[in-house]
This record gives structure tokens, sequence and C-alpha cells, in this order.
């Protein structure tokens, strides 16, 4: 393209580390971007080569924390940014020169102004919806970004600049896969850079690292900045800052994350267990909680064992009725002879009561369920003859169950003995 | 019949759906296969009826999960057993129980074991696996992968059988 030209021509590194994202720009917006792009041109590189030389002569420590060294280079930066942002934000800029030559005091996206306020290191509470309106900036940015190895910069300009909404959280998983994706972007952009000098690179590298980390802080979580490292291959466990790099202890936290991501899944299936943090306490709460479901069947059988009819009841029916009850919210530790076996005799014996005095007829509009009963007892008539068995079985049976009610210590001590069977 | 749903033991409606087919399917055989209607003691039928609760459980979620194949290894084996008992009176069933029990070897060696193994879990987890069948020998981590299955289908299981008990109850 023309712009490659021109600025090859020139001979200068930095433009050749400019040519992708200047082509790119090309590639989006209309021809005018050329027209005004050349008479600055000369302006930009003069810029750009103060901005990354004060840049490079400040030290590496100087990146962690506010990653400003004064206020001159901050100005320099922020024109970077501008200059990066209007270019890459082409569909919205509009033909006039005006928006180019001032890129920060009408930036053309609301991404800019933001960008601008991190790199000053306002704190804003910084909105995530402007952002995924311009992910294809991020994602040329991340391009050139030696995301991998800026690592620790971005952590530890992370942690300085801790921009993160704790409510951001849910997206930091989120994020983690954009970051992921970033990360496979990432060999292309290095095939790119190795046209330049390495030198340039490097402190191409950090400009646009920095206005990476400034555009993706707001996004990653505070999650996100602890564990750099993708979750899905565990394999690839990259060392976090100030821990030991062993393959043993790699070994192990990778088996103590997956413990406590268990562990985590378990609390949301343990009722009540939300507040309780730590192994041990949360351990003691899943052992009551399986010991009382274990209880709660034993107890819900025996009742069953009572209640069952022994007659051939339609499964069909049983289940719709079934299926219309509400759900029965578990109690976490039951102590369940208390509760209901008082009301049980009750229900047995309006139940005896209303089987005995009404005829079969009577129970059609009952239930479902009685009206397959119902059936089965016109179709075939021995099934009435069930029907009187069953009651009478159902006195046999209230009364043990009203024996048992009385003598509680007596359920308790079969009770016991079931669970050793099993 | 419900249509089945797929394998996935995820879906809790469709967990409890399978689990209450598959339990009154084993209540019905239960209460067609013995006679036992008036005479046998309450406890005896709930104890049937409780083999047949876990029963159904194992058999929804089938071999998928260590704790489930447990159950249904421990009910064949007890089925063996009982009918070997019944069919010949002698020592032979205290061969059959001893080659049942040999064949698990792992499942019963640690029953004496201190309440700290050799590995260094605490009392707790111990306690843990005496609970969940079938996770003796599982590290901490595929033990707390059963232990959610089996809460899971634990809770389930419950929710199926009080709504069959307040069905029955309210006839």
């Amino acid at each position: 393209m023309e712009k490659d030209k021109t600025f090859t021509s020139e001979g200068n590194g930095i433009s050749q580390a400019w040519n992708p994202i200047l082509g790119m720009g090309i590639q989006d917006s209309e021809l005018n971007r050329n027209c005004f792009f050349n008479p600055n041109c000369e302006d930009q590189r003069d810029l750009f080569e103060s901005a990354l030389s004060s840049i490079v002569s400040s030290p590496v420590s100087s990146h962690p924390g506010i990653p400003i060294p004064g206020s001159a280079d901050c100005i320099v930066l922020r024109e970077l940014i501008g200059r990066l942002g209007s270019i890459c934000n082409s569909s919205e800029i509009s033909p006039h020169n005006s928006c180019y030559n001032t890129p920060l005091n009408s930036p053309p996206n609301l991404n800019l102004s933001i960008t601008d306020h991190q790199i000053q290191g306002n704190y804003h509470p910084i909105p995530p919806a402007p952002f995924p309106t311009d992910p294809g900036f991020v994602e040329r940015a991340a391009r050139f970004s030696n995301f991998g190895g800026k690592n620790e910069s971005f952590k530890a300009a992370g942690l300085g600049d801790s921009m993160e909404e704790p409510s951001v959280s849910e997206t930091g998983t989120k994020e983690k896969s954009t970051n992921r994706r970033k990360r496979k972007v990432v060999p292309k952009g290095k095939g790119k850079e190795t046209q330049s000098s390495t030198t340039i690179s490097a402190k191409d590298d950090k400009v646009v690292a920095e206005v990476e980390k400034g555009e993706s802080d707001a996004k990653r979580s505070k999650s996100n900045e602890k564990s750099t490292e993708p979750p899905k291959d565990y394999i690839h466990v990259r060392a976090r800052r100030g821990q030991a790099t062993d393959s043993h202890s790699l070994a192990e936290r990778v088996r103590r994350e997956k413990i406590s991501e268990r562990m985590k899944f378990l609390q949301d299936l343990v009722p009540g267990c939300n507040k309780v943090t730590g192994k041990a306490v949360m351990l003691d709460e899943i052992i009551n909680y399986v010991q009382s479901l274990q209880r709660q069947v034993e107890f819900l059988s025996m009742k069953l064992a009572t209640v069952n009819p022994r007659m051939d009841v339609n499964m069909e029916a049983l289940l719709s009725k079934d299926m219309f009850r509400p759900l029965v919210s578990l109690p976490n530790n039951v102590s369940p002879f208390d509760a209901s076996v008082q009301p049980f005799p009750y229900g047995l014996q309006s139940q005896i009561n209303g089987m005995i005095p009404d005829g079969p007829e009577n129970q059609i509009s009952m239930n479902p369920l009685m009206a397959a009963m119902h059936r089965n007892s016109i179709t075939k008539p021995p099934h009435i003859d069930g029907f009187g068995e069953a009651s009478t079985l159902w006195e046999n049976d209230l009364q043990s169950v009203v024996k048992m009610a009385i003598g509680q210590d007596q359920p308790q001590g079969f009770h016991g003995q079931m669970k050793v069977e099993l | 019949m419900s249509p089945p749903q797929q394998p996935s033991s995820t879906n809790p409606n469709s967990l409890k759906i399978r689990l209450t087919h598959r339990f009154l399917h084993n209540l019905n055989n239960l209460n067609k296969k013995r006679s036992n209607l008036d005479n046998t003691q309450i406890h005896r039928r709930s104890h049937r009826v409780k083999l047949a609760a876990y029963a159904s459980m194992a058999r929804v979620v089938g071999s998928r999960r260590a704790w489930s194949r447990a159950i249904l290894w421990k009910i064949r084996n007890r089925k063996v057993f009982t009918r070997n008992k019944r069919v010949d009176h002698k020592t032979t069933h205290h061969h059959h129980l001893a080659r049942s029990i040999k064949r698990r070897t792992t499942n019963h060696s640690n029953h004496k074991r201190e309440y700290v193994d050799p590995n260094g879990n605490s009392g707790q987890e111990v306690k843990l696996r005496k609970l969940v069948p079938g996770v003796e020998t599982m590290d901490a981590c595929g033990l707390l992968d059963e232990t959610a299955d089996y809460i899971k289908c634990l809770a389930t299981q419950v929710e199926v059988m009080r709504n069959l008990v307040d069905l029955y109850s309210t006839i």
C-alpha cells in the first residue's frame, strides 16, 4: 500500500512496527485516512521516538506500580494511545482532520477517555459496557504485545492499579477465555514482529503492552490477575509470583486447586453452607448431611413399608399425581421421629375411615390414582376383595405403627441395626 | 411412560423421573415377590424397602460411579448369599460369603484402620469414606467427586420417597 511505501522509504524501525496497525487501519477505513495521515507522519514519528526512548530509559522496575514515569511521558503516552485508538477505531472517525489532530480532546470513542484516565491513574469505576464494544482494538493490540512474557509486568501493574471491580469477578471467568484467545493470537503477532529490530520491538511491546493492560485491566478481575494460567490444560501451569516453581509444588498446587474447586461445588450441594469456609468445617457439614440423608432414607422406607397398599397401582396415575406435587425442601438436620410420627397415625385413621364407609364409586373425584384403582376394581371384581384386605391390613399396620410411635426407643434400636447391615 | 432422558445425571428433573420409575418398579417387584403381607414385622419390610431404594438409586446411575457399582455389587452378593443360604443350610454359605468378600478385598481391608491413614488423611475423610460406599481406595479428589454425586442422588431419592409417602398417605 502507498502508506507502507512512504514509511519504508524512510527506513524507520518504528514505522515498520506501526505498519501492520496502519495497514489494518487502512483496510477498514476509507481513502481519506491516507490523506490526513501523511501530513502528520513527521510529527508522529518524532513523538513516537521520544515516547519510546523515554519509556525505555526509565528502568523496568518502574513498571510495577503506576507505570507513569512523569507527566511529560504521560502526555506522550496519552498521545500514543490516542493515535492508536483513533487509528483502530476506523469506522467511527469522521473524515475531518480535526478529529485526528486532537485525538485527546475529542476522542472518537469512550474507550479513549477511559484509557487516558487509566494511564493517569485516576480511579474511576469503569463500567464494563464500553469495552465489549471495541474488542477489535484490544485484539489488534494484543497481536503485537508479547503477552506471554509480559505477565509479570501485567500482574505488578494490575496489583498497583486496582481498577477492577469486585463485581466483575463473574466476568473474570469470561475474560479468562478471552485471554486464552489472545494468547493463541500472539504467535501470529510475533511472526510479524520479526521484521523490526529487536530493541524497537521490545519498546513497542512495552508501549502496546501498557495500552493493552490499560484496556483490559478493567476487564480482568482480581481473580484473573492472581492466576494467569489457563485452567483448561493442567500440564501448562505457570508459576505465580512469589511461589516455588519446582514440579512437586506445582503438581501439589494443581491438586489443591482441584480439591478446592470440588469443595466449592459441594458447598452448593449441601444446603446452608455458604458462609462456611475452611476444609475441616466443610467436611464436617458434608458428613452430617450425608448421615442425615441416609437416616431419612431409612425412616422413609419404614414409612413406605407401612403405608404401601400392596396392590397393583397404576404407575402412570401415581406419577402424574407425583409430578404435580410441589417440591419438598429437605431439612438439614432431621429428627424425623418427633416431627412426623405424630400426624402419621392420624393420616392413616382418616384414610381408613374414608375407605370403609365410602363405596368405590365415591372416590373417582379424589385423584387420578383413585380413579385408576376404581377402574381396576370395576373391571376385575376380585380386586374389591383386595380393597377389603387392604383396609384390614392397614388397620393392622396402624396398630403396629401406633405402638411404634409410643415406644420410640424401639425404632431407634432397629434403626441402628439396619444401618450396620448395609 | 415418560421418554427416557439423556444419560447425564446432571439434570435433576430427569434424575428424579428416572428414580421414581425405577423405585416404583422395584417396589412392585418387592410386593409381588414375597407373600409377607401380614405377618412380617415392620422392620423387615422396611429394610427391604430401603434396599429397594438404594438399588434403584444405583441402577439409575448405572456403572458410571464408584458408589453405584459398590452398591450393586453388595446387593448382588447379598442375593447370592441368601439364595445359597436357602438352598443349602450347611457350611457352604460360609464359603460363599468368604469368596464374595475375598473378591473385594480392597473394600474390607481398611475396616480396622485407625483414624489416621498412611496417607495422612484426617479422621473426617475416613468417616466420609465409611459413609459413601465404594470410595475406600480413592484419592481425596475422587472422593469429593463421588460424595457430590452421592449426595445429589440421595437427596433426589429422599425427595421421591417423601412424595410417595405423601401420595400413599393421602389416598
